[in-house]
């Protein structure tokens, strides 16, 4: 990586900004030569100068909730909601409550399922769809999976509504784009646990604040898209609409929200994808369905019927994904003349009649109807004793024994030592020199910023310790993903098979790495690593793919007519060239490992996560906000510095 | 719809027949609290069924087992069926001070939260049950990062067990790590299942480990009142946590304050409800080893223990 | 032909891109060059132009790309509010039209044809051309039979349940037509409808357009950076260069006299014999001499090569026919002609 010298703001106090990042470090080394030294105070803040964000923010809040009397606000909202959510609860599984008819047979919906698949992509769609279905009925989870999607069904699209809503103000008016900015900066970084301790205050904990903290999860990907969208509805179209004499209501409903469309759907398929995730990790705060029952099922042990979950909520995802990605790029056909109605509705009219005849068909056979727990095909047990025998594999066992004794004695425990050995300033410094010299003055200014807030909410050590965590991670990721993406992206079959597997393990449920990386490393550091290690490698592989199967081909073969041999050609053309599309893969790397070093705190560490986890339990929301913002300045930091980068390297190579 | 028709047969049956004696019971639902453990499930379930045997209405929610007293307090859920004393004392207490719940009565089971381990630990250290004999032992519990010393695996912190604290008091040669959860403390049972190596980690009884993995608690000096506020009590006269847990701490019942006007009859029988160890043992074990789902298992269990409930009822 | 007062009227119009370009404006000193402007940080896309297109009248404005045409077009309808200057179509101030009157305008009187047709992609062709129909508010039954009409019109009978995508880019820019004419506007406005298509598909195109111009003699404002197009279409032309209009006049007068280098750089390459029609060459002065063949006026000189090489007369009548009677316009100098029908300047 190179920095770039020639802009003009790159100057501080007239000097380049390689001479400032030298003389940042210099402070920093002086810092650190004389650490002995140093008074206390310049080692860790002292007490006095902590602020107790937390108690103040605390007061906020309560100021918030019972004097301004938000709380009863949110709880008409919550009876709202709950309305709702009863009837697609009734409709799904059969919740007691209005209309009364659910819950439908699973083979209905499956039936359905299958004909929208066939009618979004043909024979393989629906057979991904109805299969799913087919699958967790089956495998004995109907009724938990459609407690999750009951609560799905009425999150994504209030995330979908509030999100286009938002995203057509951010488009129309710029202060509003421009406050709006910074908030979904911070929201998208912002731990899940710091989404849900306010949801359950405010809006009763149950499937109520499981909604509502999945929809503010997925809103932030909607309102981008949208704006993105109508940003880019082509001038001419814009035109043409104004000339053919629209209103401007008109020209929202009529031409840019239409125009906008693929761009919108591709912020379905975001709230979609959003809302599943978080709909099962919401079930630390109560939400029932296939993440209570994969907690329940990870509290007693049963690794089988866990993976089992695993495989479900995996295979929804998939099928969401690849069906709202097909209805993206599915364009309208029309039909000749003289076709009959019933033909032009074929689907339609198919879906119908599925859904009938299962209907009835269920109320006759009973397995038509609902699946009982004996006549399941779950394999729980047997997968239990596949795994633990996998597990007490002699060479497995000695290898994890001698990777867990080396990692945590020569690599995390004395990493980990020296960043908290470094004195605060210094660190703060070292922080800034980086994102200077990566990113350039402004990414700086906020890192000094950021970092300098996370120190003054007084939980810096720990602050240390999670970046610890997510660096160490996301190095030992770049060390297998990037050389994983290099070698795949050699062949078109190689990179789909990879990128199959990528998308398969970004969508199995966090939380279940997290058994075998105990069983494979103890309750320490090095499981720790491990379980981020599995969720950050994706994104570094995957771009890494990206970025070096869409260098231009002349580039790539002008290489080739010039005798280089395939390593040349990888190091001197094509990874120059998909470095910007990389970095962005390794900024999503950093993200996801803020994101897991939370949830690992399942497994036990010393973090933000864990503190963070012990507020859920309680009411205390100061101190669950000022956690989750340290979490989200920090990885922010990273974020800005890096995607400033790519950027200006982007920006440079004329791609 | 087969169910549209149970319950227009239901609603048909409401009107012929005589209403019933619990009529002064709100139709409302009585919201039940579900936590990640299967004997709460399935006690919670049974007692569900036996309300809605009363002709009540009865729904679950699934909550945090720590939040769930505030959520009590409020009227968001009705009951809570199982305040253990050492992991939920402290919650329990907070939200009796602030007042909306009250103590429904203690069961008959007794809990106990302590060093545990199973087994096989026993073949390598035949010294245990007893502390010292597992102070001495510690050699068999070292681990890469807890160099010469034994390593021990608490319960979370949020728990607040104070393991650090009695290593520390009683002298012990031990670390203290605190695992994330209990999933986290299972898996490293199960880890060290294969090759039987001795492990000591955080462990409680009633619950599903004792079924699968048959071990003990160890013997710490016996539990003192004040032995957590009060230096002196216990062996070591300068510290605290210097002595076992309670070896039978309660297992009470809580009830939110409005229950008893909006519910009386569910109420009153909440109140008469009284579970015992092997009760509990078994309705996990339904669950987790015979692998039925919870509400299958609390309908067996009442089905086979007619005796046992139906005197609560009336 | 310009008796009538002109259907669009604009005097001293500017249109600067730029911060705050009112004031700017306000303040530049007169005769400020495009350069200048550009140095202060605005871009003239229109610069102090004063054209009118009159009733019936097809104006063709060229200019190469960033000349201001499209600016200059698109301050016609105001999608764009010109700087300083006044627009008047039909009479009315259109920078004080209320967003209400403006709407209305655009809905009863003006068409407009995109380069890239601009078509919506999701309707299908016949709820496309409906499109303007629909904004106004005409039921489903009359706009359907008025789409369907305008459909036959440009040549697309059979395709209305066709979405654009599913069309070529010659008829995807009849579907445009067809949209642009469904309101039956008095103006119509063309920006470069045939640029983005293939030369024969173009030519075809052109030929297609003169046709439905003789069939409707819309008053229309039409943008091309291709000087051929602009000779064969054109009843005027105007050349602009850097916002301004370098010179505005019938083909003929600008093939044989342009008034500015830049116009002539064009004119240079055009064989001119083709473009100027004999009534231009057409003197009353001339002596006359009644007796012989006479030329009709509208045919190009190419067109008379024959004619010209075996008439031997110095002056040859030029002839108006207008359908029932014949005019005399004058008579031709044949060596004029002759000169211009070999290129000898």
């Amino acid at each position: 990586m190179q920095s770039f010298e020639t802009n003009k703001d790159d100057l501080i106090f007239g000097l380049s900004r390689s001479i400032n990042v030298q003389i940042l470090l210099a402070v920093a080394v002086i810092l650190m030569a004389t650490r002995p030294i140093l008074p206390e105070a310049f080692i860790r803040l002292p007490d006095w100068a902590i602020l107790s964000w937390d108690v103040w923010l605390s007061n906020f809040f309560n100021f918030v909730k019972d004097d301004l009397g938000l709380i009863y606000f949110t709880r008409t909202l919550t009876a709202g909601l709950e309305n709702l959510l009863d009837v697609t609860g009734n409709l799904l599984f059969g919740k007691r409550r209005w209309p009364h008819l659910g819950p439908i047979p699973w083979t209905s919906i499956a039936a359905v399922a299958a004909v929208i698949g066939y009618w979004l992509g043909g024979w393989r769609m629906a057979l991904l769809a109805g299969g799913t279905f087919v699958w967790t009925a089956l495998i004995g989870q109907w009724k938990i999976a459609m407690q999750t999607m009951s609560v799905l069904a009425v999150a994504a699209p209030m995330a979908f509504f509030i999100g286009l809503f938002l995203g057509i103000l951010a488009w129309k008016y710029d202060w509003f784009d421009k406050t709006i900015r910074p908030i979904l900066s911070v929201l998208q970084t912002l731990p899940f646990f710091t989404y849900l301790l306010p949801a359950v205050i405010f809006f009763k904990v149950g499937p109520t604040a499981g909604a509502v903290a999945t929809i503010v999860y997925a809103i932030p990907p909607m309102i981008l898209m949208t704006t993105v969208g109508l940003k880019k509805v082509s001038p001419e179209i814009v035109e043409a609409g104004k000339m053919s004499g629209s209103s401007r209501w008109q020209m929202l409903r009529y031409v840019y929200i239409p125009a906008a469309r693929t761009e919108i759907l591709v912020g379905v398929n975001q709230v979609i994808m959003l809302c599943l995730a978080m709909v099962v990790l919401t079930a630390f705060i109560g939400m029932p369905g296939l993440g209570a029952k994969l907690l329940l099922m990870m509290n007693s042990f049963k690794l089988g019927r866990s993976f089992e979950i695993g495989i479900t909520i995996v295979l929804l995802a998939i099928m969401l994904d690849r069906c709202t990605k097909v209805w993206v790029v599915k364009q309208p056909e029309h039909f000749e003349k003289e076709t009959p109605w019933w033909k032009k509705n074929a689907f339609l009219l198919a879906g119908i009649g599925a859904f009938i005849l299962f209907f009835l068909l269920a109320q006759f056979i009973q397995i038509a109807d609902h699946i009982t727990r004996k006549q399941d095909f779950s394999m729980g047990k047997e997968i239990d004793v596949l795994i633990k025998t996998f597990l007490d594999f002699d060479p497995i066992q000695a290898t994890t024994t001698w990777l867990r004794w080396f990692l945590n004695v020569w690599v995390l425990i004395p990493f980990r030592n020296s960043l908290l050995w470094i004195p605060t300033p210094a660190f703060i410094i070292l922080v800034t020199a980086f994102s200077l010299w990566l990113g350039g003055r402004r990414p700086a200014i906020y890192a000094l910023i950021f970092f300098s807030i996370v120190a003054l909410t007084g939980w810096w050590d720990r602050a240390v310790i999670t970046l610890y965590t997510v660096l160490s991670a996301v190095i030992l990721a770049m060390l297998i993903g990037i050389p994983m993406g290099i070698s795949a992206s050699r062949s078109e079959k190689w990179s789909n098979r990879i990128l199959l597997v990528c998308d398969t393990a970004q969508t199995f449920p966090s939380f279940i790495y997290l058994i075998p990386a105990i069983m494979l490393f103890g309750v320490n550091d090095v499981a720790v690593v491990f379980s981020i290690l599995i969720f950050s490698t994706v994104p570094l592989t995957r771009y890494t793919i990206e970025g070096l199967r869409t260098v231009p081909v002349e580039m790539t073969e002008a290489a080739d007519m010039a005798g280089a041999t395939r390593r040349q050609k990888l190091i001197n053309v094509q990874l120059p060239l998909a470095l910007p599309t990389m970095a962005v893969g390794f900024n999503q790397a950093i993200m996801f490992a803020f994101f897991m070093v939370i949830i690992a705190a399942f497994i036990g560490t010393q973090d933000l996560g864990q503190e963070l986890q012990r507020t859920l339990a309680g009411t205390d929301l100061g101190k669950n906000f000022v956690l989750g913002i340290c979490v989200s300045l920090m990885a922010l930091t990273f974020d800005l510095a890096i995607l400033k980068w790519a950027e200006d390297r982007k920006k440079a190579l004329g791609l | 719809m087969k169910k549209l028709i149970s319950l227009i047969a239901a609603g048909l049956m409401a009107i012929a027949l005589p209403s019933k004696a619990f009529s002064s019971d709100s139709s409302d639902p009585i919201v039940i609290p579900l936590h990640n453990w299967s004997s709460q499930i399935v006690m919670s379930h049974a007692v569900g069924q036996i309300f809605e045997s009363m002709g009540n209405n009865v729904e679950y929610v699934t909550t945090d087992s720590q939040a769930v007293y505030e959520s009590v307090r409020l009227g968001d859920v009705t009951l809570e069926l199982e305040v253990w004393e050492g992991a939920f004392g402290a919650s329990f207490r907070a939200a009796l001070e602030k007042g909306g719940l009250h103590d429904a009565g203690d069961h008959d089971a007794v809990t106990r939260e302590d060093w545990w381990y199973p087994m096989w630990t026993k073949e390598a250290c035949p010294g245990l049950p007893s502390w010292e004999a597992l102070n001495d032992c510690a050699h068999l519990f070292t681990t890469a990062e807890t160099g010469d010393k034994g390593r021990y695996l608490d319960g979370p912190v949020d728990w607040l067990k104070h393991g650090t604290e009695r290593a520390e008091a009683l002298g012990m040669n031990f670390v203290v790590i605190n695992a994330g959860s209990a999933a986290a403390l299972w898996a490293e049972i199960g880890a060290a299942e294969a090759d039987k190596k001795p492990v000591v980690v955080f462990n409680w009884t009633p619950n599903f480990a004792e079924a699968v993995w048959p071990g003990e608690f160890v013997e710490f000096p016996a539990w003192e009142d004040g032995c957590d506020t009060d230096p002196t009590k216990g062996p070591n006269k300068e510290a605290l946590y210097d002595c076992g847990n309670p070896a039978k701490g309660y297992l009470k019942k809580a009830a939110w304050d409005g229950m008893k006007d909006k519910w009386p009859n569910a109420y009153n029988t909440l109140t008469k409800i009284s579970f015992t160890n092997p009760q509990i043992a078994m309705m996990a074990k339904m669950v987790d080893i015979d692998e039925m789902e919870p509400e299958d298992a609390a309908a067996a269990w009442l089905d086979a223990n007619k005796s046992v409930w139906q005197g609560w009822t009336n | 032909m310009t008796d009538q007062p002109p259907v669009i009227s604009c005097k001293n119009v500017w249109k600067l891109f730029g911060k705050n370009p009112e004031k700017y404006l306000e303040n530049m000193p007169k005769d400020h060059s495009y350069d200048a402007i550009s140095a202060d940080g605005y871009i003239a896309g229109v610069k102090d132009v004063s054209i009118e297109v009159n009733r019936g009248e097809m104006l063709v404005i060229m200019g190469l790309s960033g000349s201001g045409k499209s600016t200059l077009v698109r301050c016609f309808s105001r999608l764009h509010d010109i700087t300083g200057g006044s627009i008047a179509v039909e009479g009315q101030d259109i920078m004080a039209l209320s967003e209400k009157e403006l709407i209305e305008l655009r809905r009863s009187k003006m068409g407009m044809v995109f380069q890239s047709f601009g078509l919506l992609p999701h309707r299908t062709i016949l709820d496309n051309v409906a499109f303007p129909l629909e904004m106004r508010g005409q039921d489903r039954h009359t706009r359907r039979e008025r789409a369907l009409e305008v459909i036959k019109l440009v040549g697309l009978e059979g395709r209305e349940d066709y979405f654009p995508r599913e069309l070529s880019g010659g008829q995807q820019q009849r579907v445009g037509i067809a949209r642009s004419l469904a309101i039956e506007p008095d103006i119509w406005f063309l920006d470069e409808p045939f640029s983005a298509l293939d030369p024969l598909i173009r030519r075809e195109m052109q030929d297609e357009f003169l046709r439905l111009q003789d069939l409707l003699g819309k008053t229309i404002a039409f943008i091309t950076h291709d000087f051929d197009e602009a000779l064969r279409l054109a009843d005027r032309i105007a050349i602009m260069k850097d916002g301004s209009i370098e010179q505005c006049d019938t083909p003929d007068r600008i093939v044989l006299d342009p008034k500015t280098e830049y116009v002539a750089k064009f004119t240079r390459e055009v064989e001119k014999s083709k473009v100027v029609k004999a009534k231009a060459l057409a003197k009353h002065s001339q002596n006359i001499e009644n007796s012989g063949p006479s030329v009709p006026a509208n045919s190009t000189i190419k067109e008379l090569a024959r004619f010209l090489m075996s008439d031997s007369r110095d002056a040859i009548p030029v002839v108006q026919n207008d359908g029932e009677k014949e005019m005399l316009l004058g008579g031709m100098d044949r060596k004029e002609a002759l000169d211009i029908l070999f290129g000898s300047d």
